[in-house]
């Protein structure tokens, strides 16, 4: 931190390893006294450079690759991609594969979103609120975990359909689940909007105006948040979604409090139509053949993940590997908000204003569990289950 | 606004400035342009508040296939074979040239304004002072793709690391891998 002398401000670099975020992210802001005059984003530290891994792997290895994007909302990527690939193929995926996508993108949608209310509450130093809502979390892990055989990469995605079915038991789990996690949501709605603390932290604080986030291209849950009528699952509904339509969660006074509402109106959105999903799966198939080889040519993928708009840009030039796939990922889209509204605020805010785009962190680490029948708990190292794997597949 | 209508209005918008204008699928319009033309462009259909923009992608047609010799020009290869309509149209560019895809949405309508620039001297016009928020696209084409964009770059580095060598653009076809860079003194 270096004083400039002459103008009287303050340059606070924050990051990239920083005890506020959990995520490597560099900020620079200018302070004059406790209030941020300029802020600049650097990032990059976790760029691993996956377009151009893309072009060397097969359409179906980068399923796989892409979904491992990100580690929160992992299906949307491999939806976004297996949605253009079979757009470039000219192959639809059945009735009940997209159902069960729409089902998986859901209750990732419900983890994501009670993730974020963690991080934020934490932020806000409301840390019993993080503890509550990251406990509830683990009920859609554990779903998600018995539907799809894991509870982060949950490969529920292969290129003309989906690999997991949605057994009767299943179905009765999730509206078990999904009961149990209306009555938290309903819950934090009431705490969120009622706490006096946590409302000093969130009411007026980060407004974005209607006009600002037109401005700033805004997306997703920030740009609702602001009264902008954004989610690419209802202006152009992909999946299960035409016959499963979702209602739009708006908000219009544009702060930290507006954002909170939208994800946790969301949540309940997402709830009945969770519901809806398992109880009207159309029957058929799970996949559809597709070709090794993706004919020429260009798709265009959009999808809403829980931070907002997912773009994929894919080519191919006829050949068993694309010539070409741009992912621009929703945190991309909001950080110019962020820098944009941090102008004004004190410094003591900039953790929550960070936060309440809901910044992607971009890497998780998970070793394997066993839980046997009997109870016993085995942990597998990575070699066991690389060895598991090979054996597997032998 | 349905998705027909919001392309047709679009592409009525873009005539002045359109070269050739294509629908890859129902709910898209690709437009391609003379890079003097982008601004004016964009400007039309921000004075219309037609959609927002979603996205930039940089393409690279280096004109040889990089699977085989390096820096052989090899006529009629695939990469050419996929953008032929257009190069017909613009004439200029055959082989090798950078293309930037610049992507508008309004609803479900996605409309892409094509522009294409020399592989020498891909110099592109910012849209910044038209829609400020595209900085980060820019930079992101400066640095992955090696495009010169006019007034976007802060020069400093954002996401490439800092000690990453100068004029080596990883998503460019001919780059490989910082070691076989090294070794063949560069890129094209």
């Amino acid at each position: 931190m270096e004083p400039a002398a002459k103008s009287g401000k303050f340059s606070i670099p924050i990051g990239p390893q920083h005890p506020a975020l959990k995520e490597p992210g560099h900020f620079e802001f200018s302070l004059e006294g406790e209030i941020v005059t300029s802020a600049t984003a650097r990032l990059g530290y976790v760029h691993r450079g996956i377009e151009k891994a893309c072009e060397n792997r097969t359409w179906i290895q980068n399923l796989y690759l892409l979904e491992r994007i990100c580690g929160i909302c992992s299906h949307i990527h491999a939806l976004a991609y297996a949605l253009g690939v079979e757009k470039l193929a000219g192959v639809t995926a059945p009735p009940r594969a997209q159902a069960i996508r729409t089902l998986v993108a859901e209750m990732e949608r419900i983890h994501s979103h009670l993730l974020w209310l963690g991080v934020a509450a934490h932020e806000a130093g409301f840390d019993t609120l993080f503890m509550y809502s990251w406990r509830d979390r683990e009920t859609v892990m554990d779903l998600l975990e018995g539907l799809c055989g894991s509870r982060v990469h949950y490969s529920a995605n292969t290129l003309g359909g989906v690999k997991c079915d949605v057994s009767p038991r299943h179905s009765e789990a999730i509206h078990r689940g999904v009961d149990f996690l209306e009555g938290r949501t309903r819950y934090y709605m009431d705490v969120v909007t009622h706490d006096e603390t946590l409302l000093g932290r969130t009411r007026g604080v980060g407004t974005m105006s209607l006009d600002q986030a037109v401005a700033l291209g805004a997306i997703g849950t920030t740009a609702r948040a602001s009264g902008l009528a954004r989610d690419i699952r209802v202006e152009a509904p992909y999946a299960a979604y035409p016959d499963f339509p979702v209602r739009i969660s708006l908000e219009t006074t544009g702060d930290l409090l507006a954002r909170f509402l939208v994800r946790l109106n969301e949540l309940l959105e997402t709830y009945r139509l969770i519901r809806l999903i398992v109880d009207h799966l159309p029957e058929g198939e799970l996949q559809a053949r597709i070709p090794r080889r993706i004919p020429e040519g260009e798709a265009i993928s959009r999808v809403e993940a829980p931070r907002g708009e997912l773009f994929y840009f894919l080519r191919s030039s006829g050949s068993d590997k694309p010539d070409r796939i741009k992912v621009r990922t929703p945190s991309i889209c909001n950080w110019s908000s962020v820098l944009v509204t941090a102008i004004g605020h004190k410094l003591a805010d900039m953790p929550m204003l960070l936060a309440g785009i809901d910044p992607c962190f971009s890497c998780s680490d998970r070793s394997v569990r066993i839980h046997k029948k009997d109870g016993e708990v085995e942990q597998w190292s990575w070699e066991i289950l690389r060895q598991y794997g090979i054996d597997y597949y032998r | 606004m349905d998705t027909v209508s919001s392309l047709h209005q679009a592409q009525e918008l873009l005539i002045p400035y359109t070269v050739v204008a294509t629908h890859p699928s129902p709910d898209r319009l690709d437009i391609v342009l003379r890079t003097r033309n982008l601004l004016p462009a964009v400007q039309a259909l921000q004075a219309a508040q037609w959609g927002y923009l979603s996205a930039i992608t940089g393409l690279d047609h280096p004109g040889f296939d990089p699977t085989e010799a390096k820096s052989q020009p090899v006529e009629e290869k695939k990469w050419d074979r996929l953008a032929d309509p257009y190069i017909q149209n613009v004439g200029v560019f055959s082989t090798p040239h950078l293309e930037t895809l610049y992507h508008f949405c309004q609803g479900a309508a996605i409309l892409t304004l094509r522009v294409k620039v020399p592989r020498t001297k891909p110099v592109l016009p910012s849209l910044c002072p038209l829609i400020p928020y595209a900085t980060l696209y820019e930079r992101e084409l400066v640095e992955m793709m090696g495009f010169e964009v006019n007034g976007a770059s802060s020069g400093e580095r954002f996401i490439l690391p800092e000690d990453w060598p100068d004029g080596v653009y990883p998503l460019r076809k001919d780059f490989e891998s910082l070691e076989s860079q090294a070794s063949s003194g560069g890129s094209s």
